[in-house]
């Protein structure tokens, strides 16, 4: 599969500060995946999508848009990607379709702004100022924004912060279908669960430099806990005890305690994203 | 419709949403209420004050307050993931800049010559108008570049007050010898209100007038191939 971003030691330094935010930085993000920037605040990883959005420039390193450097891409760069951004980034006194309708006038390749506002659930809300919009509602049009153009890349920043549960999970599925239809998708957000659910890979950035660029699985395997947990009936109490996932068959302590015990729950000792998130860029923080 | 015309057409289209164009409106209907309580000739003499307030002072103003809402609401941001060259963004902000000065010269001008029959060269004007715009235009966005914030706005469009406006205004009333105006082409501020006077009061074009066109376009132009264009984008995304 074809690179849609190949970022080569890429750094960068704001005119007005003494040292580097971004150090040196190198991945890839494949055409159709999910690719999650993981980081904590303050780590780099808003200035990364900037520069890779173009809304920053004099960068060091390279940044090539599949296979052509992003510096010699003039503003049809725009016609491509699509950017959520997580601040509203809508004229107040407007209406979300007017608001919709403005933008989408610029764009050569237009998506159907009525289809997208009934799938977020907003259609019903289009003649309504934006100003009045609730901050679940402003995150949803801010997506909708970003798919105005049928983009080839999405560029999503925190993009279910502020959702309930059910339209964070309708912004999940339209994701997963964009990359289903071969979007490529740049995610950058603090929630582990989105990046569970649907990246393919992900990368930890912290203090402007990368610390793990793997498969959300790959991660798992990595930093989880290789132990089985089982809580067990004994003398009218429930105990607890951990087991060794290697060789558990063979671990007699184990088979005997399945044997002459009841079994209340067991469990395999599965490390969640939240855990790894805090692990690495704790790790690093604190060296 | 090209991508200026797009955005000109938004920026208009907001002036009257956000109640820009409807205050500049009534701004303007208070001074034809002042033109039908005086004579011809005071209206020649204080004609040339409201055109420099409405093209001059509310250009500096209204282009940076704007920056800011826009910075703001967000909408800036959204507005460079556009297919659009910056020039194009650029360019519409000066235009929509000078549109409110144009719908207030308009009113001026018809009003002078309704009531007190009072008419002069409106292709004169009119040029004196786009070139003080483009200046005041210019400056009120480079201050807005580099201010802070909104409060750090108000006080630069303050200093530039105190130190231009305000001048010129005393040398309007006469607080000023004529002795010193000589200083006063320092002040953008003196010009835009010179060629106001010059234009209303249909005065030959003389050095004066040269200077201040030349000066004012000077520091429109300068301003906006060394300040506004290059800094633009990186002053408002850094936040």
């Amino acid at each position: 599969m074809q690179n849609a971003f190949t970022i080569e030691d890429l750094s960068y330094r704001y005119p007005s500060k003494d040292t580097d935010v971004i150090k040196g930085i190198t991945f890839n993000v494949k055409q159709g995946e999910i690719f999650g920037f993981l980081g904590p605040s303050g780590a780099g990883k808003s200035t990364t999508q900037k520069l890779m959005i173009k809304l920053l420039n004099d960068y060091r390193g390279n940044i090539k848009y599949f296979d052509r450097d992003l510096k010699k891409i003039n503003e049809s760069y725009y016609e491509e990607i699509g950017v959520g951004f997580e601040m509203p980034v809508h004229f107040g006194k407007l209406t979300g379709l007017e608001n919709m309708k403005y933008f989408s006038s610029f764009y050569k390749n237009k998506a159907d702004i009525k289809n997208l506002m009934e799938k977020v659930g907003l259609w019903e809300f289009r003649d309504v100022l934006v100003s009045q919009y609730s901050k679940g509602m402003k995150v949803r049009l801010n997506f909708v924004r970003a798919m105005l153009n049928n983009p080839r890349v999405l560029f999503l920043d925190e993009v279910t912060n502020g959702l309930d549960p059910k339209n964070a999970m309708i912004i999940k599925k339209m994701i997963y279908e964009f990359k289903k239809d071969g979007g490529t998708v740049f995610l950058t957000t603090h929630l582990m669960n989105d990046v569970e659910q649907l990246c393919d890979q992900v990368a930890f950035c912290v203090d402007g430099k990368l610390y793990e660029i793997a498969t959300p699985r790959d991660l798992k395997l990595k930093y989880g806990k290789k132990e089985v947990t089982v809580e067990y009936h004994e003398n009218n109490n429930i105990l607890t005890r951990d087991f060794e996932l290697n060789d558990l068959g063979f671990n007699d302590d184990f088979q005997t305690l399945l044997k002459s015990n009841r079994l209340e729950t067991i469990h395999s000792g599965e490390t969640t994203m939240e855990d790894i998130f805090i692990k690495v860029t704790g790790e690093v923080i604190h060296e | 419709m090209n991508n200026i015309a797009k955005l000109l057409k938004g920026e208009i289209q907001r002036s009257i949403k956000y109640k820009i164009l409807p205050i500049s409106l009534l701004t303007s209907v208070i001074w034809v209420i002042i033109f039908l309580l005086i004579s011809a000739d005071e209206a020649k003499s204080i004609a040339p004050l409201f055109l420099f307030t409405d093209v001059a002072l509310m250009s500096i103003i209204l282009v940076g307050s704007s920056y800011y809402l826009e910075k703001q609401e967000g909408t800036i941001n959204s507005v460079f993931m556009l297919p659009i060259k910056l020039n194009e963004i650029l360019i519409a902000k000066f235009i929509s800049s000078m549109f409110l000065a144009f719908e207030s010269v308009i009113i001026i001008a018809v009003s002078l010559y309704l009531i007190h029959g009072v008419y002069f060269n409106y292709f004169l004007l009119l040029f004196y108008v786009i070139v003080s715009a483009m200046a005041h235009t210019a400056m009120g966005l480079s201050l807005a570049l580099y201010a802070k914030d909104f409060n750090s706005l108000l006080g630069l469009l303050f200093t530039f007050m105190l130190i231009f406006t305000l001048p010129t205004i005393f040398y309007s009333l006469s607080l000023i010898s004529e002795n010193f105006e000589v200083f006063l082409f320092l002040s953008p501020s003196h010009c835009a209100n010179l060629l106001m006077n010059y234009a209303i009061s249909s005065k030959p074009i003389d050095w004066k007038v040269v200077l201040s066109v030349v000066y004012q376009l000077f520091i429109a132009f300068g301003l906006f191939k060394y300040v506004i264009y290059p800094k633009f984008k990186t002053n408002t995304v850094r936040g």
